[in-house]
């Protein structure tokens, strides 16, 4: 079959289009790819079958939890000790780059992430479920529940008749941890009973002033002790900067956001305002659209093709950076016979130790230690990103590797999973336009 | 310790003991049946969901054939709300020995079964998703049947009529005195508690467990047991049982429940009644039998996979032969009557046999029963319908689905994949009391995470609402929450590949990143560790 034709033979005429970089997948490290090199002044075009993780993770940025003191710090011996691990092939600074990058490109799309700039600690933030989670850095909303220097009661608002939330569990697990926290709860104005709002569909109802006033109404007699006002994450869809600051004056403490059950609002923000962003910019974004095949010659990727309404459109570009998420979102397949490939390029994969999926998985689903099979699958890449064989050769020279697709680290249990995103996002777009890297120390 | 005193008591509360006990019931002795665990959570729950016709024997156990057809038409009459007529069809593919074919045609003749031959057209237009590579087909009177509804609706019936079922009652001992078994002593099995039943005759229709019961009386029962593992995929695929058409072996049977097909069985010998382990080569092989038949289904979502144990009955005579394999080995049942066979008055032994033939198990054991009763009454249990009120047909999704478009709803669904909604929550949740309650116990009761996400969302809202309901300060909906988890991840830990192995990424990261729940664990776990050491 000629290398232009389609699967069924013929040949399609359409498909020219070329862009100095081609991202695939949408999760968080496309899209901080594609962002930053469009803030670099490349023409990019980022194709994805579907939305990456950030539509179902907390939202926040877990860069080290471990970490006690400074973050950046225990990146940087981390790095130098598992030379290995991305962290080691991205390096700390591009850890840092890549944050700050990220803050900046959400910014000027319209949505603000904070860190603490007062130590560079983690901060403390609670789950639903009234856990306490370390990420570094995390959006505005979810910063504000920051529980590491609160004095005072947390009251945290469930709506009744909403399943998604439940305060009294997370009341529960603060106070068992020495937090001081209150339940309560209040009603949604003029929601059906009979319908049950998904998370996106309830925070559209916050884009409006009467619904959301009419909640921070019936919460603020009960907030006058409160130091902080806890609610699940769904204060708004496109308005969400006003709605947390509206309600916060109106109930007159800060307001801050609890990371629900999927879809994660925090993540569909960014998505939706990276795109709009993104288009503005004029770029090309196709998201809903399966990268079907790559065409490789003598190790450089010459084009992809793309299968959009029954066609199969080609795609030429210079450099190409894969992000399609590894296992969870199909850039890695698995089968019952336990084999594991990377279906575009077919890469060469790490893969747990042992001979079948027997030993993917420990016995408990939340084993302190997680699965290999989570920790153990993926692409090698050399620190610029570009994926290297068996021998450690580089196997492809304009294919970067990045985010949940690298082998070396288990993004459920090691607290990095969005700091190795944007680190190897930045790295791998610092390689493909042959940018400086700047150094920095911290 | 308390002490009751029944005419007869049942041990087992599977399809036998269930049929046994409305059997008893309808010939006027009132009875007690005990169960160790729930109703049906022996072999009876984990079946592979067929009322056979018998053709799966005709050509190696002829005697189970018969008893099979005869059986099946019995339950289409009196338990119709238990059997979806689902049909079957008995294929054979090029890589079947062809000259089984006139062997089963000639057995299903002499067993009475009605079958029709098909042509690769009419196959073709019935079943599309069937691989064209067929070279004999015939229809044939199976169905499926669900178990929990007819187990529930021959209790239920019993009830009525003054019997008596108790669950989580484990028999502890049975009491022998003078020559005679006259009762036993059972354990609550989730409080411990102890109690007597007395008792003029035991029937033991302990399944599985039917040999160590025995033993508790000092005799020797010899049971074969054969454990056997099914994997659920997520769509039916098919609309009519399928069977291959060749002597019975590994995974050649695929049932169409509700809305999944069940693959299976393997056929693996066992020493332990409680042996449901799954391992992974089964898993493979059920898929890689199913291939051949139903293309492409290998490709298909795994949802859960379980076993079940075979209590199969090897008669004296057989006993120290070698059948040709372990699906050969008879599915016939037997009634030991321990007065004659070991001397031993008060006590009946029944083994063997298919769900498909335990209204026939349960009338020749309650013969013999009512015999050392010194009764002759006639059994009666073929005769007329069961009663059922309203059928509990709940768990099955399209009902649910049903009366959800017919406004029958209040509340929020909390399952979204298996319909259940907070009221039939929180009233299931009520009728605990003050009894513990773990989140898998309204699994059982209302299917709650049964479905594709395996209670990745359901969980956490399950346990917010006992929390809330509870309202415990202890954390209760953590750790039930956590239990719960776990219980989900053995379901479904021989299937995670593929699109299963995604669900259980989200469903991991959910409670592990979004909820934080295994960080609140850590110190339960490391306190429970403390206190076993
Ligand atoms: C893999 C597999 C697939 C099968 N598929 C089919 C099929 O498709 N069609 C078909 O017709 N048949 C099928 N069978 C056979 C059928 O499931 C069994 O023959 C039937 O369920 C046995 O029912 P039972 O009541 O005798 O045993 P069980 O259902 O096991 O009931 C015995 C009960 O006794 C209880 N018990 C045990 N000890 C005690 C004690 N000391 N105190 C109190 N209670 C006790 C147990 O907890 C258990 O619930 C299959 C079997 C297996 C293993």
């Amino acid at each position: 079959m000629p290398d232009n034709a389609n699967a069924d033979g013929r040949k399609h005429p359409q498909g020219t289009g070329r862009t100095d970089v081609i991202v695939i997948g949408a999760g968080l490290s496309g899209l901080a790819a594609a962002g930053h090199a469009i803030r670099a002044g490349a023409k990019v075009r980022l194709i994805a079958m579907g939305w990456g993780q950030q539509k179902v993770a907390p939202g926040w940025i877990s860069v080290c939890d471990r970490a006690e003191d400074d973050v950046i710090a225990e990146v940087r011996g981390h790095a130098v000790l598992h030379p290995e691990h991305p962290y080691g092939l991205a390096g700390a600074d591009a850890m840092l780059q890549g944050l700050e990058q990220f803050r900046a490109l959400a910014e000027e799309a319209g949505l603000f992430y904070d860190w603490r700039q007062k130590d560079g600690h983690n901060m403390r933030l609670m789950t639903a479920l009234g856990a306490i989670q370390r990420p570094a850095m995390a959006p505005r909303a979810m910063a504000y529940g920051d529980l590491t220097d609160v004095s005072g009661p947390v009251l945290l608002v469930g709506f009744t008749g909403w399943r998604d939330f439940y305060p009294e569990m997370a009341v529960n697990n603060l106070r068992a941890q020495g937090f001081e926290a209150r339940a309560l709860w209040v009603t949604l104005p003029g929601v059906d009973q009979y319908w049950d709002p998904w998370p996106n569909e309830l925070a559209q109802s916050f884009d409006n002033a009467a619904f959301y006033e009419a909640i921070a109404r019936q919460v603020q007699p009960h907030a006058r002790d409160a130091a902080l006002v806890g609610f699940p994450a769904v204060l708004g869809q496109d308005n969400h900067n006003d709605t947390v600051q509206r309600m916060a004056e109106q109930i007159g403490r800060p307001v801050f956001e609890i990371p629900t059950l999927p879809p994660s609002m925090p993540g569909h923000r960014l998505s939706r305002r990276l795109t709009h962003w993104m288009l503005h910019q004029r770029a090309r974004v196709q998201v809903g659209h399966p990268v079907v095949r790559a065409r490789v010659e003598n190790g450089r990727c010459l084009s992809v093709e793309v299968e959009a309404l029954g066609h199969i459109n080609t795609f030429y570009a210079d450099e190409f950076i894969l992000a399609t998420g590894g296992l969870y979102n199909g850039g890695i397949k698995s089968d019952d016979a336990g084999r594991l490939w990377e279906p575009l390029f077919d890469l060469p994969l790490v893969t747990p130790p042992g001979e079948d999926r027997a030993d993917w998985y420990h016995e408990r689903l939340l084993f302190e230690h997680g699965h290999p099979i989570h920790r153990d699958t993926g692409v090698r890449v050399n620190p610029a990103m570009r994926p290297l064989n068996a021998a450690g050769e580089p196997v492809l020279e304009n294919v970067a590797v990045i985010g949940q697709m690298l082998a070396g680290f288990n993004p459920l249990t090691d607290g990095c999973a969005e700091g190795i995103e944007l680190a190897t996002a930045y790295k791998a777009v610092q390689t493909a336009l042959q940018l400086d890297t700047q150094e920095t120390t911290r | 310790m308390s002490t009751t005193t029944v005419e007869v008591l049942v041990i087992g509360g599977g399809a036998t003991g269930a049929a046994a006990l409305y059997d008893l019931a309808r010939r006027g002795v009132r009875a007690l049946l005990v169960e160790q665990h729930d109703l049906s959570t022996g072999t009876s729950g984990r079946y592979h969901g067929l009322l056979h016709s018998g053709g799966r024997y005709v050509v190696s156990d002829p005697a189970t054939a018969k008893e099979c057809i005869d059986e099946n038409r019995v339950l289409r009459r009196i338990a119709p709300f238990a059997i979806e007529d689902t049909g079957g069809l008995f294929v054979a593919t090029p890589d079947d020995p062809a000259d089984f074919v006139p062997k089963w045609v000639a057995g299903c003749a002499h067993a009475g079964i009605p079958i029709e031959r098909l042509t690769a057209e009419q196959v073709r237009a019935a079943e599309p998703a069937l691989t064209p590579r067929i070279t004999a087909a015939y229809r044939i009177p199976d169905a499926s049947c669900d178990s929990f509804d007819l187990i529930h609706a021959f209790v239920e019936a019993a009830r009525h009529l003054g019997s008596d079922a108790w669950t989580y009652q484990r028999v502890t001992r049975l009491l022998v005195e003078g020559g005679a078994v006259v009762g036993a002593e059972l354990e609550d099995t989730r409080t411990g508690a102890q109690r007597t039943v007395h008792a003029a005759c035991v029937l033991n229709a302990a399944g599985p467990w039917a040999g160590v019961v025995a033993h508790q009386a000092g005799l020797d029962v010899q049971i074969k047991l054969n454990r056997g593992t099914m994997v659920a995929m997520n769509t039916r695929y098919i609309h009519t049982i399928v069977n291959r058409l060749r002597p019975p072996s590994d995974g050649d049977i695929f049932v169409p429940v509700g809305t999944v097909c069940v693959l299976g069985t393997t056929s693996i010998d066992t020493e332990d009644p409680a042996d449901i382990h799954i391992e992974l080569w089964e898993v493979s092989k059920m898929l890689a039998e199913a291939e051949p038949v139903i293309p492409g289904i290998r490709e298909g979502r795994a949802l859960r996979a379980w076993a079940g144990v075979r209590p199969l009955y090897v008669p004296p005579e057989d006993r120290g032969q070698e059948a040709a394999n372990d699906h050969e080995v008879s599915r016939q049942f037997a009634v030991i009557d321990h007065a004659k066979r070991d001397n031993l008055r008060g006590l009946i032994t029944v083994v063997g046999g298919k769900l498909t033939t335990c209204r026939l198990m349960a009338e020749h054991a309650v013969d013999v029963v009512l015999q050392q009763l010194g009764k002759t009454i006639p059994c009666t249990t073929a005769d007329e319908p069961l009663p059922v009120e309203e059928p509990r047909r709940y768990h099955e999704l399209p009902h649910r689905l049903h009366k959800l478009e017919h406004g029958e709803r209040g509340g929020q669904l909390i399952c979204e994949c298996e319909i259940v909604s907070r009221p039939q929550l929180e009233a299931a949740i009520e009728a605990y009391g003050d009894q513990p309650v773990a989140l898998d116990d309204l699994r059982r009761d209302l299917r709650l995470g049964m479905g594709p996400c395996q209670a990745g969302f359901c969980g956490y809202r399950a346990a917010g609402i006992l929390q809330q309901q509870r309202g415990d300060p202890d954390g209760i909906g953590t750790r039930a929450l956590a239990d719960f988890v776990e219980e989900r991840f053995r379901g479904v830990y021989p299937l995670l590949w593929g699109h299963q192995l995604r669900q259980f990424y989200l469903d991991e990261l959910i409670y592990r990143r979004v909820l934080g729940l295994d960080a609140l664990i850590q110190p339960l776990n490391a306190e429970e560790q403390a206190d076993a050491g």
